[in-house]
């Protein structure tokens, strides 16, 4: 495993009115790993997403990305929609795909900031517009071929099974060229089968894609089979960092979930 | 019974086989759905239909040009506007007012379109800061400025405008005393519907139209994405203020006189109905929602019932939505699926009479 960092979190802090959500937050996450950030309900782990993918723009600290260009960047000085130009896409908690789009358009969203000609290119269909377009359709199917799922492109979204969505919002992130994935509880809502099928998927697109997942999620099992090392926090605040099994043996982290002795 | 469907069938094999060039070539339909309508420009001269019909028909293009525009920030952006009325009053009066000025009519177009474009931008930018009811009533009131504004700032003539003819390139006098002439505006006016289809066909099947859906089903997945809220924001109103813009120009390109008072609040609902009933994000489902609201009832009820004819329109436009909510356009689909249904009982009707 390389050593290069990919993302760094330096004392990120970030209130809501008197609440501090993320306090004082400090963590390095490494190229080509996959980290599951856990706590519990209330931990701020969303917060911290929302942070690192600048949502939320008024928090305190730093967060350093190494970006496509292999600079390291400050992501402050980035807006929300240029983030995943730079090679960091996300998924959300509750699915945010296009219900009245096909799975391929939906993908083809995904690519929105890779397009380089622009309306009017659009409007008159130029040669260059078309070509562009088919790259890009090109480059959708076979992202769907790896998930196994090139079959459903042209349907809709709207009615499909909870796991092909996951897959489909998955597959979107991907069409950006990232280099690094966060995914919001990509297991939440999949049955056993689903999430044993899910964790070989994100596995498998770590390697053919080289990319890194950050991702949040509450299963316990799936967290530990699948992630190379596991952060967890609690009040916003960080308590260990670590292989799964030695953040299961971890004090702290068990106080947290279990509650302290006192 | 067998004959009908023999017949029926053998129609439908005959459409679909002259029709096989424009399979799967979207523009080319749009382009020859424009030119087919265009046709109704020489019933007149066969007598076939009145003169005044022909208006009926002008009126059905040029309001599906604007209730295209509309359908882009209704049914795409999930954004609505109440001023379109204005925007086609900008049109079809500022082409007035800058013919009067003395200017070439080309230029009076592009004149006309910046303008209206400006305006929409900047409904676009407030937009950014209102949502849903309040963005109503915003609109609505821009509408209301610009419709007083039309009624008594003497440049708009007062009562109407009166064109009389228009000069295309500076050589091609068309006026609508001329019979001929008025055959031509007709055709002009629908080959432009026809282009404005296959423009909001591109539009919605690029970058530009998937950042919109995906922008008023989530914000926040747009964003992530890298989809500026602003940008398609502008885009979203500046393209809607553009199209009702063009319908106005088409209007005053056709009839050559343009009230003042006909651009307020009742008509930007009408077309708002139009989109609706016709269909979300559908472009031939525009037309059909423009066929109901206003070609139904000025082409037949109106000869029917006279003057209470609006009752009648009124009851069949709530006919429609309650059986059609998704939009009119799903009625071709649901005729289809009746057909093979019928046919498919016949054939079991007659296998069991073989059978005893």
């Amino acid at each position: 495993m390389t050593t290069k960092p990919i993302l760094r979190l330096h004392n990120v802090t970030k209130h809501f009115g008197g609440l501090t959500a993320v306090d004082n937050l400090e963590f390095t996450i490494y190229e080509n790993e996959i980290i599951g950030l856990i706590g519990p309900n209330g931990a701020g782990k969303t917060t911290v997403f929302n942070c690192v993918t600048q949502f939320y723009k008024d928090y305190e600290g730093q967060i350093l990305f190494t970006n496509k260009d292999g600079n390291e960047i400050d992501l402050k000085d980035y807006l929300v929609t240029d983030v995943v130009n730079q090679g960091l896409a996300r998924t959300f908690q509750n699915i945010e795909l296009v219900p009245d789009l096909s799975i391929i358009d939906n993908l083809l969203i995904g690519a929105h900031k890779q397009y380089k000609t622009g309306i009017f290119a659009h409007i008159f269909k130029t040669p260059e517009a078309k070509h562009e377009e088919q790259k890009y359709r090109d480059k959708a199917i076979e992202i769907l071929a790896s998930l196994g799922i090139d079959h459903l492109k042209d349907l809709y979204v709207a009615g499909q099974p909870y796991g092909i969505l996951k897959k489909v919002e998955i597959a979107r992130t991907l069409m950006s060229d990232p280099k690094l994935i966060v995914l919001d509880e990509p297991a939440a809502g999949l049955n056993d089968h689903e999430t044993d099928e899910l964790e070989k998927i994100i596995k498998d697109i770590k390697d053919t894609y080289n990319v890194t997942i950050l991702l949040i999620e509450h299963d316990m099992g799936f967290v530990m089979n699948l992630c190379d090392r596991v952060c967890a926090i609690n009040f916003g605040k960080y308590l260990a960092m670590d292989t799964p099994t030695k953040i299961q043996q971890n004090k702290a982290v068990q106080e947290a979930y279990l509650g302290g002795e006192e | 019974m067998t004959l009908v469907f023999t017949i029926i069938d053998s129609i439908t094999k005959f459409f679909h086989s002259i029709t096989k060039p424009l399979h799967g070539r979207p523009q080319a339909q749009y382009i020859v759905f424009g030119l087919l309508f265009s046709l109704i420009a020489w019933l007149p001269h066969l007598d076939v239909i009145k003169w005044g019909t022909m208006g009926v028909f002008a009126y059905i293009a040029i309001y599906t040009i604007v209730a295209l525009g509309l359908n882009l920030l209704l049914g795409f952006s999930g954004l609505i506007s109440l001023s379109t009325a204005g925007f086609i009053g900008a049109g079809a009066l500022g082409i007035g007012v800058f013919l009067q000025l003395g200017w070439p009519f080309e230029l009076a177009v592009i004149a006309v379109v910046l303008i209206s474009a400006a305006i929409g931008g900047l409904i676009g930018l407030f937009s950014l800061k209102v949502d849903g009811i309040y963005l109503a009533i915003a609109t609505l009131f821009v509408g209301e400025i610009l419709s007083q504004i039309y009624k008594q700032v003497p440049i708009f003539g007062g009562q109407a405008i009166r064109i009389g003819s228009i000069e295309f390139l500076g050589n091609f006098e068309l006026s609508m005393i001329s019979q001929t002439d008025r055959s031509i505006l007709f055709m002009i006016v629908a080959i432009i519907m026809g282009l404005f289809m296959v423009l909001m066909h591109n539009i919605v099947h690029s970058k530009t139209g998937r950042a919109l859906l995906a922008m008023s089903r989530s914000e926040h997945a747009a964003q992530a994405m890298g989809i500026s809220l602003m940008r398609y924001r502008l885009i979203a109103f500046m393209s809607a203020t553009i199209f009702a813009t063009v319908g106005g120009i088409m209007y005053a390109i056709y009839f050559q006189n343009v009230p003042t008072t006909s651009w307020g609040l009742e008509l930007s609902l009408f077309m708002i109905a139009m989109v609706v009933v016709g269909g979300f994000k559908s472009i031939y489902g525009t037309f059909i929602g423009v066929i109901v609201i206003h070609g139904i009832p000025n082409l037949f009820l109106k000869d029917l019932f006279g003057d209470i004819s609006y009752i009648f329109s009124g009851i069949l436009i709530i006919l429609v939505i309650i059986f059609y909510p998704r939009g009119f356009v799903y009625i071709g689909h649901d005729i289809k699926k009746y057909y093979y249904k019928l046919k498919e009982k016949f054939k079991r009707d007659e296998v069991t009479n073989n059978d005893n």
